[in-house]
């Protein structure tokens, strides 16, 4: 065996180019196994420690207000296993530089490990419920913390029921529903300058609001196995006299969610993207063995006769391709820890977990070990054996000339006769390997569907800003008021310099009934005239509101099987007096982008409230050269809950999307050397096979050039079709990723913008004029005083 | 037989390295070759025949000494230079034929053929060697002879000055060898081309009208052949 392997050694020595290239295909293949499944552990092992020692809520529970005692009534419901309630409201901070934020102020009762939803200290100290100076004490999550620069005993003002209140920041904390802060499904990204977590002690809570004695959320835990529909509603049951507002489970809240759906899209990404490559690797060395053996047939007929038995030559060119994988998984570990910690990184910047997401995950490590051992064992023995058929005496005559047969193409005659005799080779050749065309074909088709991926995702965050941004609403300002107000009273901030426009619309709460089901809904009533927000066909064209009827959800009609047609119950849920009823058509399915609400006339949306004129919110376009003077008028006016700037939020968003790059460009990365090597086996796989006919070639007298191009000609008819075809399945590449990983808050279109396309395509012909070139280059070496020596 | 000179090898060697070694596969030799003559170049293996033969035929270049194809010297030729020299002067016929075969033999013509301005036809070239039925099948379907007729046609085809065959009838039976002889021979007779056969077959000397005999890279013997003898007449 120790000469096979000095065998084996020059057999490698001589086909280096492949074995190296086949060598990085495993090993990208194995990063990305490493990197995302790593990741996808450490973030779902993060997820579940963190879910489990602050006891996530199972359900939530709104209602307007019900007294502390009601929680007793609730832990007797069987199944449940905890039960807290606490004072959860959003309300506005007043920054020194005159800027607005709100923070949602959430109450803790403490000793916090008694409490459903608890938290994590991440710095600073544990307010004190009765502070020994007096006043208030909070702590605020992290983020917030280190975007407004805050420091430890520092004072801000907020405004609660219009009263302005300072309250010292002495702690940071984060609990399992704050790790992914947004203030609403209708903001893409956290914006921690603007909207954080404020955490007080429940007495204090229950004061600011003047709530005594009272609670307005209540969170369940439910013990395992237990029966959770009759629970839900035998706590709805006993919640119903203090206002049902709104009830949902864990996996409807929005920050569980949003790290959900990053958890399945990780989850759906790490089964499919390692794999093409493995099974590109495994398809390619199948063939390179396959040729070697033929190629080899007298060698091989030479050891038999020796003495060699089948499964020792058997291995000794499984070991070949076993070797391509072993080194390639060696490059691939460590390439994939890197990336595995880099991933982790970036999740820590999205995501507030308290745990590090990081580490060395050692089983995903040997699972690509044995996965790339037995990519190279399964490509190695199925290849090799044609061994089997070889016979010592046989093998040592010349082989016959490959069998040729017509090409399809031949049976246009038109186009046939007009081929040069180069053209028809190329053609015929192609035609005759039928299964290493296959390969090379898939193999393109990936390199450039990966492309496409790696684009896709910029073109559709890109197509939903701009739809967001410049199209479904084009406001510069959104505000929403502490109480409901006449709209003649927006007349007071219409009069600001600098304001242009202003709308007012009224944000309700609703509950959607339909055939015994329901969900919760937002309803936006606007004057048809309205022209600063606006529902969206799936087209993206504007829907007129009508003066009856609803605009529904995409979220709600989905979730309740509605359509077009179909008559549902609204209930409200606002918390103020009682719940009132109407019965609506829907006349349309608003498909916005971002927001996913419902929208009505601002006259229905009065009607039901039996109230005529009210608003609770507006929109406005301003003068951007008065943007300071606006700001600070309306930081002044107590009476506002929350500004938020549609400039600052796309600003936001885009800065994180500058850490979306880096991967973008390892994915086109990757995709290019995947077609880089595809189309370079290719090409040495053919010149290899046909290395005594070219070297005839050169003997007739065809230039290198020529001969170059002959070769040219067997690469352009595969490459062009399999660039070509490479887009479309691109495209259903990315549909099938993101019907894994959809969430419900946004409605994603697969946007590929053609550019995108036009960069796939243009990237795929540079990887196959590179394997080309790169391949072509032995034909410089092409020695033609072989061809007098007789050996094949 | 036309007297001039075609071709002059004057003190040509040929030394390959290969790795550590250094083989010299001609020594100093000198030849001159006739427009229109049959030479044959005899001798066993390792002899420098088929040295002597790729360094005619301009696939390789001397190490020492100067090839003249009529006023130009190809020693120095640049590899553009040789490749158009093979082109237009030289045609080859392998040993083990080498032809192309994803191409019909008609094809594998036709692709020589358009190498050259002025071609021969390809059909009279493939009637002329015997295969003008045989012209739509592909190398896989043709008998050892069949192929290395078709070898030849190709080379032919070009008309050129010079044919250039390496142990022609090496991988054949006799009676398909000596019809491969035949071959060669119409070619001087039609053509004018001059014919040189490498081979280690003595008996084939008999139909040339010089022999030279090879031994340990040097020129042995160059042998006038006052009578040759018609290849159906050769035995061995």
């Amino acid at each position: 065996m120790k000469v096979l392997n000095r065998r084996l050694q020059h057999i490698i020595k001589g086909s280096l180019g492949q074995f190296l290239g086949m060598a990085v295909i495993i090993a990208v293949g194995i990063s990305l196994y490493i990197g995302i499944t790593t990741a996808f552990f450490n973030l779902s092992q993060s997820q579940h420690s963190f879910y489990q020692d602050n006891n996530f809520a199972d359900h939530y529970f709104y209602i307007v207000r019900a007294p502390e005692s009601i929680l007793k009534q609730v832990e007797k419901v069987p199944g449940v296993k905890l039960a807290t309630g606490r004072i959860q409201k959003d309300i506005p901070v007043l920054k020194d530089n005159q800027e607005r934020a709100t923070v949602r102020i959430t109450s803790y009762r403490l000793p916090l490990d008694r409490e459903v939803n608890s938290i994590q200290l991440m710095g600073g100290r544990l307010f004190s419920s009765y502070p020994a100076s007096g006043g208030m004490e909070v702590m605020v999550n992290p983020a917030y913390f280190e975007a407004n620069r805050l420091s430890w005993g520092e004072s801000i003002d907020i405004v609660a029921e219009n009263r302005k209140y300072p309250v010292k920041v002495v702690g940071t904390a984060t609990g399992p529903e704050f790790t992914y802060i947004m203030k609403d499904a209708a903001n893409m990204m956290p914006d921690n300058e603007t909207f954080g977590i404020m955490m007080i002690p429940l007495n204090q809570a229950q004061q600011l609001f003047n709530l005594p004695g009272q609670l307005n959320q209540v969170l369940v835990q439910f013990v395992p196995g237990a029966d959770v529909d009759t629970a839900v509603q035998s706590i709805k049951d006993i919640l119903s006299p203090y206002g049902n507002l709104a009830s949902f489970p864990r996996q409807d809240q929005l920050s569980h969610a949003a790290l959900d759906a990053e958890l399945t899209g990780l989850d759906a990404i790490s089964g499919f993207l390692p794999m093409i490559f493995l099974t590109v690797a495994a398809a390619v060395q199948f063939v390179i063995l396959r040729r070697m053996i033929k190629t080899q047939r007298t060698q091989i007929g030479i050891l038999k006769a020796l003495g060699f038995d089948n499964t020792q030559i058997i291995l000794h060119f499984s070991t070949y391709a076993i070797l391509i994988c072993a080194i390639g998984a060696a490059i691939g570990i460590g390439s994939g820890v890197y990336m595995a910690s880099y991933f982790s990184d970036l999740y820590a910047m999205f995501f507030n977990l308290p745990q590090a997401i990081g580490g060395l995950n050692y089983q995903v490590i040997l699972n690509s070990i044995l996965l790339s051992l037995g990519v190279g064992a399964l490509a190695g023995f199925s290849a090799s054996r044609p061994v089997l058929e070889i016979s010592p005496a046989e093998s040592m005559r010349p082989l016959p000339p490959s069998r040729s047969s017509r090409s399809l193409l031949e049976n246009w005659a038109w186009f046939w006769t007009r081929l040069s005799s180069s053209w028809k080779m190329a053609f015929r050749t192609i035609s005759r390997n039928r299964f290493r065309l296959l390969v090379s074909i898939f193999g393109i088709v990936s390199a450039v569907a990966l492309l496409i991926l790696s684009m896709f995702t910029n073109d559709a965050v890109d197509y939903m800003m701009d739809q967001h941004f410049n199209k479904e609403s084009s406001y510069d300002y959104l505000l929403t008021f502490s109480q409901p107000v006449k709209d003649s009273e927006l007349l007071n901030i219409a009069r600001l310099n600098g304001v242009e426009h202003i709308e007012g619309f009224f944000s309700l709460p609703v509950r959607v009934h339909y055939l015994g089901h329901s969900e919760e809904d937002v309803l936006i009533g606007i004057d048809p005239a309205n022209t600063l927000k606006r529902p969206t066909r799936e087209n993206g064209q504007f829907i007129p509101i009508p003066d009856d009827g609803i605009i529904l959800s995409r979220r709600s009609a989905e979730r309740l099987g509605l359509k077009v047609g179909d008559t549902v119950q609204l209930e409200t849920l606002l918390g103020l007096g009682p719940a009132r009823y109407a019965q609506v058509k829907i006349t349309s399915i608003n498909y916005q982008l971002l927001g996913n609400e419902s929208y009505i006339t601002l006259t229905q949306a009065n009607r039901i409230l039996n109230e005529a004129r009210l608003v609770n919110g507006a929109l406005m376009q301003t003068d951007s050269s008065q943007t300071e003077n606006i700001e600070k008028h309306l930081a002044d006016m107590t009476g506002i809950n929350s500004i938020v700037s549609r400039n600052k939020e796309r600003d936001n968003i885009l800065s994180m999307m500058d850490s979306m790059i880096y991967m973008v460009s390892i994915m086109i990365m990757f995709a290019v050397v995947l077609g880089f090597v595809i189309i370079y086996n290719s090409v040495i796989m053919s010149f290899n096979e046909r290395k005594r006919e070219l070297a005839a070639l050169l003997t007739i007298g065809f230039t290198r050039q020529e001969v170059a191009g002959i070769m040219w000609k067997e690469t352009i008819p595969q490459a062009i079709p399999a660039v070509l075809l490479g887009l479309p399945a691109g495209k259903m590449l990315a549909e099938l990723y993101f019907s894994s990983v959809e969430f419900d808050m946004w409605y994603m279109p697969v946007v590929i913008y053609p550019s995108s396309y036009a960069m796939a395509a243009l990237g795929g012909v540079v990887f196959v004029l590179l394997g080309q070139w790169a391949a072509s280059r032995g034909i410089k070496k092409l020695d033609i005083i072989e061809l007098s020596k007789n050996i094949d | 037989m036309d007297k001039s000179i075609l071709m002059q090898l004057q003190n040509v060697t040929k030394t390959y390295v290969l790795g550590e070694i250094k083989v010299e596969a001609l020594k100093e030799t000198n030849l001159d070759i006739y427009q229109g003559e049959i030479l044959v170049i005899l001798g066993p293996s390792g002899s420098g025949k088929s040295t002597l033969l790729n360094l005619i035929g301009g696939m390789d270049k001397p190490s020492t000494g100067d090839i003249f194809f009529l006023d130009r010297n190809l020693s120095h030729a640049s590899d553009r230079d040789l490749t158009l020299f093979r082109r237009r002067e030289i045609g080859f016929v392998f040993q083990f034929y080498n032809l192309v075969s994803d191409l019909t033999a008609r094809e594998n013509v036709a692709l020589a053929a358009s190498l050259v301005s002025k071609p021969l036809d390809n059909r009279e070239v493939l009637d002329q060697v015997g295969l003008a039925d045989r012209g739509d099948h592909f190398p896989s379907q043709l008998s050892g002879g069949e192929q290395q007729r078709v070898s030849i046609a190709r080379a032919i085809v070009k008309n050129p000055t010079l044919l250039l065959c390496d142990e022609p009838t090496g991988a054949l039976d006799y009676q398909t060898g000596i019809s491969i002889l035949e071959l060669l021979k119409q070619a001087r007779q039609t053509m004018g081309s001059t014919v040189i056969l490498v081979t280690h077959n003595t008996a084939i000397g008999a139909m040339a009208d010089r022999m030279v005999r090879m031994r340990s890279g040097s020129v042995a013997d160059i042998i006038i052949n006052e009578s040759p003898v018609p290849p159906e007449r050769i035995e061995w």
